[in-house]
């Protein structure tokens, strides 16, 4: 595998846009190369090489590794629309990480700012810390958000995480995510999604959930009205095969959208 | 008898939403000032009476020296001005809220020529609507629908006998209409509030809640709507039979409207309250007619929208950075950018962050330089480095406005500004002037 460094050389006063760092862009590329690709600062087109210091060459995209090394909590949107290959973040990373990716791992050892790995087709995104808001979700005025992938958040998931996720039993699609615990309006208008959260949930999980299911392993602080118990179950299948072991209290809901549903909400008993 | 006061009728009231359109106002032939206001509203009148001349009134361009504030020329002003637009790498221009039209649009133009933020005060009131609507629709009505058709109408997180004095008298309760020929006594009104506002203490039904449980509230509504069978007793203080009994009151109604205030959009959940009530009302439509509409506070704040809208594509939260515009609340809203601090210089037009801010926003905003074009004093213009005095829209110049409906509105010039005031639209147009030559273009 070809290993790309990228490490940061400056102290970012605004937020550094970074849609040009993805194995995509990199392939079939030597540094020199790299570092003659663009970036935004403030108002200000700039390039790679302005920023950091580049070192290795590329291949194929499968075969392309970014590693970035440096304080990169304020760089937006790296990894935006990948499809392939890996790339690893040795630092917090800044708004947007692996937005509209379709294939690839990111890997990012440190908390994410919000909107982390918003509108994913596929691949998997993985974060160590903790995660800001809007996580898998839709951006503003989509109907359709995650729509296939992982992702997977140690620590805590911000607000309205996996908004507007959308599965697909035709072409196997199962959006999910697996995080530590997760704020409020967790999974808010799921039509598929399926939600693992091993510790506890802030207010309204599930709300407006077409179908989809979520599981709580902890407790959820204020579970809404319009959810139903069903009864108790001592295992939970997920859509993609994985099968969850416990005992869980199973609700249907969101009783808001039809009278019967399919959406299922599991809390540990 | 000789004349000494002149009076202009139907005047269009530049302060809140409702935009009430028959004021008379009175003004002394002598000395050009406002000495009546007939048919206003308290807070109406009182800002027909603030723009005569007093101390608080700005008229002269002022720049800040040592601390300072010293009277210089226009032309210095406009300069420094624009020397600070133009030098500073992430400019942010806000407000705009309390102007006419035709100032909004040349706040686009230089947002776009700058590469800046550009927002309006919908960012931290009615901006939450404005995402649920974006995300799941709304329907709408006018004013003066409602005034001759509704029959159930709901406050819900808004008190207009405060907020929109003229509201309920106007267009929503106390009014006769077309087919409610006995105004009051047509019409049946529900207020929902955590608390005993005066609004409900003239409603016919009074829903107390608990405080930021308005979510679960709506929810449980339209799951009995749904026709479910809910497992709890209670919602947010509300029993299951209360809201059972609302349901069938509001599916009874032959027009029904919601109107929302900052009690739904600013309280925890935000834009999601919006979300589920617009989507109550879909819902109700299965019944009957409904609709819902937002309290706007500022006078255009609709307008910004409108304007900002029709320029950009988006109504507020506007990022010109990359020389197009990109839209995302959160990200480019101003309260989020200048709680990180990552704005280095800002125009503020018609509007007083430095009072409704958070604390460390408004800190990070007084750390850079900081323009105001602003009739009065307030707290924002006693900490600008540049403060250029405006003549208040709809009293001392024309323009036109759009009320909380989205009727769009003319408003009147009903006498001269102080001292060397310009309209708003003007001093926009200058700095743009300035800034062109700065940039060599």
């Amino acid at each position: 595998m070809a290993e790309i460094k990228l490490k940061i050389k400056k102290k970012l006063t605004f937020p550094l846009e970074a849609d040009s760092i993805t194995p995509d862009n990199f392939v079939g590329k030597t540094a020199a190369d790299i570092k003659k690709l663009p970036l935004f600062y403030a108002t200000k087109q700039v390039t790679i090489g302005d920023f950091f210091d580049v070192t290795g060459k590329s291949t194929d995209v499968a075969n392309t590794k970014i590693i970035i090394d440096g304080d990169v909590s304020n760089v937006k949107r790296i990894g935006e629309n990948m499809t392939g290959g890996e790339i690893v973040i040795n630092s917090d990373v800044g708004m947007h990480i692996g937005n509209h990716m379709s294939g690839g791992k990111i890997t990012v050892n440190g908390n994410a700012d919000d909107w982390a790995g918003a509108m994913l087709q596929g691949g998997e995104l993985e974060i160590t810390g903790d995660a800001g808001h809007y996580v898998g979700s839709a951006y503003r005025g989509y109907w359709q958000g995650m729509k296939n992938g992982t992702i997977k958040v140690k620590g805590k998931v911000g607000v309205e995480s996996m908004l507007w996720a959308k599965s697909s039993k035709p072409s196997n699609m199962w959006p999910t995510l697996y995080c530590g615990s997760a704020d409020a309006f967790l999974g808010i208008h799921n039509h598929g999604g399926t939600i693992v959260v091993e510790g506890d949930v802030d207010r309204c999980a599930g709300a407006d959930q077409a179908w989809g299911s979520i599981v709580i392993k902890g407790k959820a602080s204020r579970l809404l009205p319009s959810y139903k118990k069903v009864g108790e179950v001592n295992e939970v299948q997920l859509p993609n095969g994985e099968v969850i072991k416990g005992k869980f209290i199973e609700y249907s809901g969101d009783h808001t959208i039809t009278k019967e549903t399919k959406g299922r909400l599991y809390l540990a008993a | 008898m000789v004349e000494k006061v002149r009076t202009v009728k139907d005047v269009c009231c530049p302060f809140c939403g409702t935009l009430c359109d028959d004021l008379e106002i009175d003004v002394d032939l002598k000395t050009d000032v406002v000495v009546e206001v007939r048919n206003g509203c308290q807070i109406g009148t009182k800002k027909y009476f603030s723009s005569n001349p007093s101390d608080h009134r700005y008229t002269k361009p002022l720049i800040k020296e040592n601390g300072e504030h010293k009277e210089v020329s226009w032309e210095e002003a406009l300069d420094k001005a624009a020397d600070i637009l133009v030098n500073a790498q992430r400019p942010l221009l806000y407000g705009f809220s309390s102007t006419e039209c035709e100032a909004q649009s040349k706040g686009v133009v230089l947002a776009e020529m700058l590469n800046a933020i550009l927002d309006n005060t919908a960012s931290v009131c009615h901006g939450p609507s404005l995402l649920a609507i974006q995300d799941v629709g709304a329907s709408l009505a006018t004013l003066g629908e409602i005034k001759n058709r509704a029959d159930t109408i709901i406050f819900w997180g808004s008190n207009p006998v405060h907020a929109h004095p003229r509201h309920l008298s106007r267009y929503s309760d106390f009014i006769r209409g077309y087919f409610r020929t006995d105004g009051r006594n047509d019409r049946y009104i529900i207020v929902v509030d955590p608390r005993n506002t005066h609004t409900a203490q003239v409603a016919d039904k009074f829903i107390q809640i608990n405080p930021s449980e308005d979510y679960e509230l709506i929810q449980a509504i339209r799951a009995v709507l749904r026709g479910s069978e809910l497992d709890v007793k209670e919602v947010s203080g509300v029993s299951i039979d209360d809201i059972k009994e609302l349901v069938e009151k509001l599916k009874s109604s032959n027009f029904g409207v919601i109107f929302f205030g900052m009690g739904l959009t600013q309280t925890s959940a935000h834009h999601r309250n919006i979300d589920t009530a617009i989507r109550l009302v879909t819902e109700l439509n299965d019944y009957t007619k409904f609709i819902l509409i937002p309290m706007r506070g500022h006078y255009n704040v609709t307008g910004a929208n409108q304007v900002f809208a029709w320029n950009t594509g988006y109504a507020y939260s506007i990022d010109f950075s990359r020389g197009y515009p990109r839209y995302n609340p959160g990200e480019f809203s101003s309260v989020d950018l200048l709680m990180r601090d990552e704005v280095d210089a800002a125009l503020i037009v018609a509007s007083d962050p430095g009072s409704n801010f958070p604390a460390a926003a408004v800190k990070n905003l007084f750390k850079h330089p900081l323009i105001a074009i602003e009739p009065h004093k307030t707290p924002t213009s006693a900490f600008a480095d540049v403060v250029l005095p405006a003549a208040i829209a709809g009293i001392e110049c024309e323009g036109t406005a759009y009320r909380m409906d989205t009727v769009p509105l003319r408003l009147r010039k009903v006498k001269d500004a102080p001292g060397e005031c310009l309209s708003d639209k003007e001093i926009l147009e200058r700095l743009i002037e300035k800034v062109k030559e700065k940039l060599g273009e």
